[in-house]
């Protein structure tokens, strides 16, 4: 054993109030910084990944209170797989950002590399925890740095999206109080584990209603029709690498509470089918406002809102097959939308209305960028032998043989529709005529380096799947057994 | 077995090698190009053996690789064609632009093909399938000409094949817990009624698409004319064709087996006919080369079908055979019109006249082609047809013959029209500068020439293995008795009963063509300006006085009422209103917050009033 999970949140807590002091001594630090740690997260997560696969989850006391009294960390074969994709993301926009916010400035670049570190600090920190105040206080952190990151660029509309997203976040925390209370109300516990094994005696009214509470509130953050309003201007405002985060991390952050209460904590099965009912509501309105959009991150920002709801179709079905599918969905949508929002944000680099008009006949001028787009693009409508086609194979399976047929036809019908914008996209980057006042924007060679990364492993991931589905297939083992986490957890006496 | 693994290899590294070798140099990029497509055809056909398979696994999923003879012929038809395409593809691309990105997918699409064709799973069969379809998807846009339209209107119905194929395929996979066709076929018979139904409709969606069958058709034309030439004389010859294998399989193998499936043949044969029918008027109505041969190559994709649906031996053997000769002449017919365009730099027949004596080889290979496929003796498209009407008028169907018949000899029109529009006629100055195109195009026309002529005589060589083929699809072999079943064959292939009467045919038939060439370079009569009597009208500078400008009107006036209703209008009301739908839906997100906050609390509470319903 190298480290523990606490070191997930505390170092990158600690590198976020350091960054602007070590400032002071080396404005370069303030971008070298990030990336240590970032990459000294990774190498850990890897390991602890490896430690977790073979020899089950490491639960983590704070402050020597055991459960069910103190806070407590799980890194789980399910939640150690979403903190390494976290990591690893993270890593990708900060190499990606690292020049591309040089031209910025020193105090806009420290803002952004601080905001950064406390988004993946309060991403991560959700997915680790195991108890549900804690969480919130995670969700907390990691809305507060997003409403900072949308408003990075200090104009009008970024600053509107900013507010939106604050709106939205400030009553998805009020809800998720609220949920709270009720539960801690009824057993007098906030540690997952415990409510888990009590859950059964509290009256079904609490536990609907809160449940409900819950859904609505992270809901929001996981960007679920139609509490999802502020994303679409979130996305196309902020920067994008923040977009690739928000979809990459954030609201996969925020899957996984929702899945972690429904699978977990409570024990409402009436909740899979409602998953399914918002997930299928979240794609095909998604997807169909998707086609319609004339600025290219906004259309982005809907194909993952799209993406996210059929990832919840998938965790709907409840059958590990299932959640499998899911799991395998977040990993490509993770890598696939990331490299489409770093890529696209270069395509339309120096306009100002980042409309779709303007990527027209970029490859002349931007010929890696943009392969790189239509690969992206190739790979996140499922088209084999890419990425995104062994997930949504696997997503399909698991639809037909939980018999929902009618769930299976839709989302087919939807991927036509998701295949239209996204083709047009590619079309007008290769054949048609570049506008004659588009200033294409060389990308830097970091940022190049992150996109390839990310193109490489969907080829790799499309040609090979089975480099990754072991891990996925104990990942989701590992969360549909959910009295081994109330064991593992309960069972630890400091 | 090594040899697939080995193949496959070449020509994902080739394509990869080629596209990038054009940055070095362009003639090892054209050697490159025609090694990642030859050398695989030579180790598929000297190393892969009948019988022996690959298993291997991916993702936790069972994949097999093999061949059976039915298989093979399709193999035959994709690799034949393919390398013949290739050769001429050298001469046809050189000095255009976009080159490694033609070879890239040239190379894929065979590769898919093949793929296609040696997949004995369900998931590697769909993988090649998509492959397939974005390889020559990204031909279609290779023109960069009307591609939102042409080119999505194609991916979409691709996409809308793949995906009902992909349901069926999911569907298949929940009953039995393999992807291998093997156990869907075995799991069907004890399948639900409904289950039994919709499976084979799902998987024929996708193969009626990719055959260009009606009312899917619409894609068709446009990609296939908006293709580069080189490309489309295999898309038209063999990717089509995939839709036909597909078919055929599905037909044999789980609709023959189900009391109801005679519906689905009838249907099925019906659409082939009137496919049939509407691509040849369309198609004799076209003044653009390509966009006739598009149209004729979903006409010919009709009889095939009709073929293979009517389902009895000799009606299979018609609809195979018919296969192959349409790879051999629609092949060459495309190879003669990127030719044509290549030299002369347009291919519409209201422009080009008398180019016999500038590409006498070029007009050799589209005469062999027209009568092929005319269905005129002594070439292999007689004894097709003769085969197709034979199966239709012995398994009853009068009225569908009668549809064929029709389509066939309406079919003479576009025919004429090709070969003359080009060919013959007065020569232009405009034209006189035209050359024979270069001997990597002009040989492998000559070649499939020669094939079609071989397999008029001796259908033989090819029924053969179309024989073993459906043998090993479950028919009984019919070898050494098929003159039980059809007229023209006195014994199995090795001769046609009309032969001494073909012979002389044929000698005729030589006769007028060297009387043809020799008057040809003779010379009689020089006719360089357009005499056309205009019955004392004086014609205007600007009019066009082309003898094919306004062919066979009097024809289309007739069938005029036939034309109006076009089946691509209604798609594409369908697909505005459709967009219309999706406006309506964009604007949900008003981009107000005060509305987003007020959707969180409708949900809230929505939610909560029906919790006892939802939870």
């Amino acid at each position: 054993m190298v480290g523990t999970p606490v070191l997930f949140v505390a170092i990158p807590l600690l590198a976020a109030f350091l960054i602007p002091l070590l400032g002071m001594i080396w404005k370069e630090l303030v971008r070298i910084v990030p990336g240590l740690v970032l990459m000294y997260l990774m190498v850990l997560s890897i390991n602890l990944l490896n430690h977790v696969l073979v020899s089950g989850p490491i639960v983590e006391v704070i402050a020597g209170w055991a459960p069910p009294f103190g806070i407590n960390l799980v890194f789980s074969a399910f939640s150690g797989f979403l903190v390494t994709l976290m990591i690893f993301l993270g890593l990708v926009v900060w190499l990606y950002s690292y020049r591309f916010k040089r031209n910025v400035g020193f105090e806009p670049a420290k803002k952004y590399f601080l905001l950064l570190m406390m988004l993946i600090t309060g991403a991560v920190g959700i997915v680790l925890t195991g108890d549900i105040f804690n969480m919130f206080v995670f969700i907390e952190i990691t809305g507060i740095s997003g409403y900072g990151l949308t408003a990075f660029y200090t104009g009008r509309d970024s600053a509107e999206a900013s507010f939106k997203y604050l709106m939205l976040g400030s009553i998805a925390s009020t809800l998720l109080l609220l949920a709270i209370m009720i539960l801690y109300s009824q057993l007098g516990t906030l540690n997952m584990a415990e409510i888990a094994s009590k859950i059964h005696t509290v009256n079904p009214t609490y536990k609907v209603i809160s449940l409900i509470l819950f859904i609505s509130a992270l809901g929001i953050e996981a960007e679920i029709f139609p509490l999802n309003g502020w994303a679409p201007d979130a996305y196309a405002e902020a920067p994008g690498p923040v977009g690739a985060a928000f979809a990459g991390i954030v609201v996969k952050a925020s899957v996984y509470a929702i899945i972690r209460y429904i699978f977990t904590i409570f024990d409402i099965s009436g909740a899979y089918s409602f998953l399914i009912i918002i997930g299928m509501m979240t794609l095909i309105i998604a997807e169909t406002a998707a086609i319609r959009q004339d600025k290219l991150k906004r259309m982005l920002a809907y194909s993952s809102i799209g993406q996210m709801g059929l990832v919840l179709v998938a965790f709907g079905f409840g059958t590990e097959e299932g959640v499998f599918a899911a799991l395998f969905l977040m990993l490509n949508h993770a890598i696939i939308k990331s490299l489409l929002f770093l890529s696209g944000s270069y395509l339309v680099y120096n306009s100002k209305d980042k409309k779709i008009v303007e990527v027209n006949g970029m490859h002349k001028f931007l010929p890696i960028t943009s392969f790189l787009f239509a690969l992206g693009a190739f790979a996140i409508v499922g088209l084999p032998p890419f990425a995104g086609f062994w997930s949504k194979l696997s997503v399909l399976t698991a639809a037909a043989d939980s018999h929902m047929l009618f769930v299976l036809a839709l989302v087919l019908i939807v991927s036509v529709i998701e295949l239209v914008y996204y083709l047009r996209v590619v079309n007008r980057i290769y054949f048609f005529k570049k506008g004659e006042n588009v200033d294409p924007k060389k990308p830097t060679f970091n940022a190049l380096l992150a996109m390839i990364v990310l193109g490489a492993l969907i080829l790799v991931i499309g040609f090979y799947p089975d480099v990754i589905t072991g891990v996925i297939h104990k990942a989701s083992a590992d969360l549909m057994d959910k009295t081994k986490y109330i064991n593992d957890v309960l069972s630890i006496k400091q | 077995m090594e040899t697939y693994s080995i193949i496959f290899a070449i020509f994902l590294g080739g394509a990869v090698l080629t596209y990038f070798a054009g940055k070095l140099n362009s003639i090892l990029q054209d050697i490159l190009f025609l090694g990642s497509v030859l050398v695989p055809t030579y180790l598929f056909f000297s190393g892969v053996s009948f019988g022996s398979a690959m298993p291997f696994s991916l993702e936790g999923i069972s994949l097999l690789w093999g061949i059976d003879h039915y298989s093979w012929l399709f193999a035959l038809i994709v690799l034949g064609l393919g390398s013949l395409a290739a050769v001429y593809a050298i001469g046809y691309m050189k000095g255009k632009e976009r080159k490694g990105y033609f070879y890239f997918n040239f190379i894929l699409s065979v590769m898919s093909m093949l793929g296609i064709v040696v997949s004995q799973d369900l998931i590697s069969f769909f993988i090649f399938w998509e492959i397939m379809t974005w390889s020559s998807y990204l031909m279609v846009i290779y023109n960069g000409k009307d591609i939102q339209r042409v080119g999505i209107k194609y991916f979409v119905f691709s996409a809308i094949g793949a995906y009902a194929m992909l349901m069926g395929i999911v569907i298949v996979h929940s009953i039995t817990h393999t992807f291998f066709i093997e156990d869907m076929i075995q799991a069907y018979g004890h399948m639900s009624l409904q289950l039994q139904i919709w499976i084979p409709i799902l998987f024929l969606i996708a193969f009626a698409v990719k055959a260009a069958m009606m009312p899917l058709h619409v894609w068709a034309p446009g990609a296939y004319s908006n293709a580069p030439m080189a490309y489309t004389s295999l898309f038209s010859g063999a990717l089509s064709k995939m839709g036909v294998y597909g078919m055929v399989l599905i037909l044999v193998t789980l609709v023959s087996r189900l009391p109801q499936g005679i519906w689905f043949r009838e249907v099925l044969a019906w659409l082939g006919g009137i496919t049939a029918a509407v691509g040849t008027l369309w198609a004799i109505k076209q003044d653009d080369a390509k966009k006739l041969l598009a149209y004729s190559s979903v006409a010919q994709l009709g009889y095939i079908i009709t073929g293979v649906a009517i389902g009895t031996e000799l009606g299979m053997l018609a609809g195979l055979f018919l296969a192959v000769m349409h790879a051999l002449f629609k092949g060459t017919l495309f190879m003669a019109v990127g030719a044509i365009e290549k030299q002369t730099g347009t291919t519409n027949f209201t422009e080009i006249t008398g180019l016999i004596r500038k590409m006498p080889w070029t007009f050799l290979a589209s005469l062999m082609s027209i009568i092929a496929l005319a269905g005129i003796p002594p070439l292999g498209g007689f004894v097709g047809k003769w085969m197709l009407y034979e199966s239709l008028i012995t398994s009853d169907h009068y009225l569908l013959v009668i549809l064929i018949f029709f389509a066939s000899t309406a079919g003479f029109l576009y025919c004429y029209k090709f070969l003359f529009g080009f060919f013959l006629g007065q020569e232009e100055k405009e034209w006189e500068h035209v050359k024979e195109a270069p001997a990597t195009m002009v040989v492998p026309m000559i070649l499939m020439s020669v094939f079609m002529f071989v397999l008029g005589t001796f259908p033989g060589i090819i029924l053969k293995p179309i024989n073993n083929g459906l043998m090993d699809l479950g028919f009984v072999d019919s070898y050494k008795h098929l003159w039980e079943t059809s007229v023209i064959f006195n014994n199995w292939g090795d001769h046609v009963i009309l032969q001494p009467i073909l012979y002389s045919i044929i000698a005729i038939f030589l006769f007028f063509l060297i009387l043809v060439v020799w008057k040809g370079y003779k010379g009689t009569r020089y006719v360089t300006t357009k005499d056309i009597s205009t019955s004392g009208e004086v014609p205007k500078e600007d009019e066009n006085l082309t003898f094919s400008v306004g062919f066979t009107q009097p024809f289309l006036r007739a069938v005029a009422p036939v034309m109006r209703r076009q089946i691509d209008k209604y798609y594409t009301e369908f697909a505005k209103g459709l967009e219309g739908l999706f406006e309506f839906m964009r604007r949900i997100y008003t981009g107000n917050a005060q509305t987003y906050a007020l959707y969180v609390v409708v949900f809230v509470v929505i939610v909560l009033l029906f919790k006892d319903v939802l939870f």
